[in-house]
């Protein structure tokens, strides 16, 4: 187990900056996640902690000491990679020992700790076989042996399920998530699903452009994102966002939508408000009901598409003034598009920021 | 019918045409060698009337009994074997050494280094033999075989490199960073990691190297005197007397045997090199 802290990591590549001046704490045994789109630096993130990138500027703290200038044995990291990276030439038995062969353990040692770690990972009967005879999972499986084995403090993932297919990339999420609760190390995992990281972490980093988001658990990301870009990367379907402007009255606003429905609201600062100002109204498709009659504070949505996931169906269609928006649908009786509705949302669920896309906190939440 | 025709297209069946074409073509090939086989199987004023005359035909081993006794064939063959292996072997050991390092790793110079080493792609070997001559003579390594290995190990870098470098290219960059993160140093992940999953451009440069060391004919010529492989012999037998061509096809038989035996049992490895060299997938 080890605690991990970057203080002022960047990272240059040439006089590009892909990481810059980020700082955080990653605690003693926590399942941390990193997401983000695409190129938001996720995953340099993850190989300068691995050291396997150089860290420009700034510091890499394991257990207080600096280790910027360590190698990966000496910062005490594992690291499962997203292409598996598993020795073709050697068996699953010498891919899981030879960095354990590496630092010079007794062959019987080594033996001994790629049994116990082909015990937990349920791979014993693999052990003789060369990584091309095996499946996708059964190769993630081995590539997670090769990081267990070597009892590292700080676990990396980088992707490791993305080459897998649906199914078996929930399960293997669930073997994660146990291998954790099993061994108890802190696990830094890099991911772009938000599905994964909501079900796999302790704490999420929201990353964007190299800079941190947000940092939180995955419940308060959800419902207390510090900005619109965690409040839309967080959730799926992603939340909707309408254009609303304020008015002020007394201690009070309103929040009204192109669509003319107003939102009565109590802001928790009052003096980030201003009368006339534009808001992103942000809603969850989740938070949004169809509702039999319109009212002033509903909202009308022209369906485009119906989607049915089985248990669930979304709405996905445009309010009058042509803002996209999704709703979760309740109701029995299913509707085509150009089916024009009602939308009623929960109030007290909705979440305000600002033009530049700061959150403007409510009173009520 | 043209329907039939374009279907046995499709499931790759050549048209009965292209095997006549290809088997021509084989025949015509091969003629040589017949002839030479033939030629050294029969008396000199037979074959002095073309090798396929078959007024008079008789067979016998004479040209191969005075070749053996007349010259040291055996001593030339041991020298080819020296020469080839020792100048086939030091490329296979650098090259992806070399390669590895101009790839994987990162040093002052990269760059330069490597146009300078590729660039000796352009250098024909023919333009060094007189300075080599030179050289060779004040250091006294005349008649030393290594007067002909250190040119052919040297000048084989530039294209030995490249080959092994191209496969590189494909090489997956995980497979190095997952052994730095099991410990593996620069060296370590050398020979653990990227030489045993590049025996086949390794094996490629072995094969090409070989073929090109043991037919090499103007370094032996030019910097040998005693101590002569077979190619050189083969000059020299036919330098030697005007009508000996049941004598000289002896020693053709002998000097291509060997590349002809590695090329059979090696020909997968040529179009793996071949395909390296593309820098195509396997």
């Amino acid at each position: 187990m080890a605690q991990m802290q970057l203080n002022n990591a960047c990272k240059d590549y040439g006089s590009l900056r892909v990481i810059d001046k980020l700082n955080l704490k990653v605690e003693d045994g926590s399942f941390t996640v990193f997401v983000g789109p695409s190129g938001c630096g996720k995953s340099t993130l993850l190989r300068m902690i691995a050291g396997l990138e150089h860290i420009s500027d700034g510091e890499l703290l394991i257990d207080g000491e600096r280790k910027n200038e360590a190698t990966p044995v000496g910062r005490g990291v594992a690291m499962v990679f997203q292409n598996y990276a598993l020795y073709p030439h050697m068996s699953v038995e010498r891919n899981i020992g030879f960095g354990l062969k590496m630092a010079k353990l007794e062959k019987k040692d080594i033996q001994d700790r790629v049994q116990k770690a082909a015990e937990i990972l349920k791979i014993e009967p693999l052990l003789k076989r060369k990584p091309a005879a095996l499946s996708g999972g059964q190769r993630q499986r081995v590539a997670i042996g090769r990081a267990i084995v070597r009892e590292p403090g700080l676990f990396l993932f980088d992707e490791p399920l993305s080459n897998l297919d649906a199914e078996l990339r929930v399960a293997m999420r669930v073997e994660i998530a146990k291998l954790h609760r099993t061994l108890g190390s802190t696990m830094i995992y890099v991911t772009h699903d938000q599905t994964e990281a909501m079900t796999l972490a302790d704490t999420i980093v929201v990353l964007h452009d190299g800079t941190i988001e947000q940092v939180g658990s995955p419940v308060e990301l959800y419902n207390d994102p510090d900005n619109m870009f965690v409040a839309g990367f967080i959730g799926s379907p992603r939340m909707n966002f309408l254009q609303g402007t304020v008015t002020l009255e007394g201690n009070g606003a309103n929040v009204q939508l192109l669509s003319g429905a107003r939102i009565p609201v109590t802001p928790e600062q009052t003096e980030q408000w201003t009368a006339g100002m534009r808001v992103h109204v942000g809603m969850r498709p989740e938070h949004l009901r169809v509702c039999e009659k319109a009212d002033p504070s509903s909202i009308s949505v022209n369906v485009d598409v119906m989607e049915n996931l089985g248990g669930t169906r979304y709405i996905y269609g445009q309010t009058g003034d042509g803002e996209n928006i999704t709703v979760e649908y309740r109701e029995e009786h299913l509707l085509r598009s150009g089916d024009t509705v009602s939308v009623r949302m929960d109030t007290d669920k909705l979440r305000l920021f600002a033009e530049s896309g700061a959150r403007l906190r409510l009173a009520t939440v | 019918m043209s329907a039939a025709r374009n279907n046995d297209a499709m499931i790759g069946k050549s048209s009965p045409w292209a095997t006549w074409l290809v088997g021509a073509v084989a025949f015509l090939w091969i003629i040589p060698i017949v002839g030479i086989i033939v030629t050294s199987i029969r008396p000199l004023n037979e074959i002095s009337l073309g090798w396929w005359n078959v007024e008079q035909f008789t067979l016998t081993l004479d040209a191969w009994r005075t070749v053996w006794d007349k010259y040291p064939l055996a001593y030339a063959f041991w020298v080819s074997v020296k020469i080839s292996v020792i100048s086939t072997l030091i490329p296979m050991i650098f090259a992806p050494m070399a390669a590895y390092a101009f790839h994987f790793l990162q040093f002052r110079f990269r760059r330069v280094m490597l146009i300078i080493v590729i660039n000796a792609f352009v250098l024909p070997s023919q333009v060094v033999v007189i300075p080599l001559f030179v050289l060779w003579r004040k250091l006294g390594l005349i008649d030393n075989i290594w007067a002909v290995i250190i040119p052919f190990a040297g000048m084989s870098f530039a294209w030995a490199v490249y080959l092994v470098k191209s496969y590189l290219d494909d090489f997956p960059r995980e497979l190095i960073e997952a052994a730095q993160v099991d410990g593996c140093g620069p060296i370590a992940r050398f020979f653990y990691i990227v030489l045993p999953n590049s025996l086949t451009p390794i094996a490629a440069v072995g094969i090409l190297q070989f073929l090109w060391t043991w037919n090499g004919l103007l370094l032996p010529v030019v910097y040998l005197r005693e101590e002569l492989p077979l190619t050189a012999l083969l000059a020299r037998i036919q330098g030697v007397y005007d009508r000996n061509w049941d004598q000289v096809a002896v020693a053709a038989i002998v000097t291509t045997v060997v590349p002809l035996i590695i090329f059979i049992v090696f020909q997968r490895y040529f179009t793996a090199g071949a395909s390296t060299r593309s820098g195509s997938k396997e």
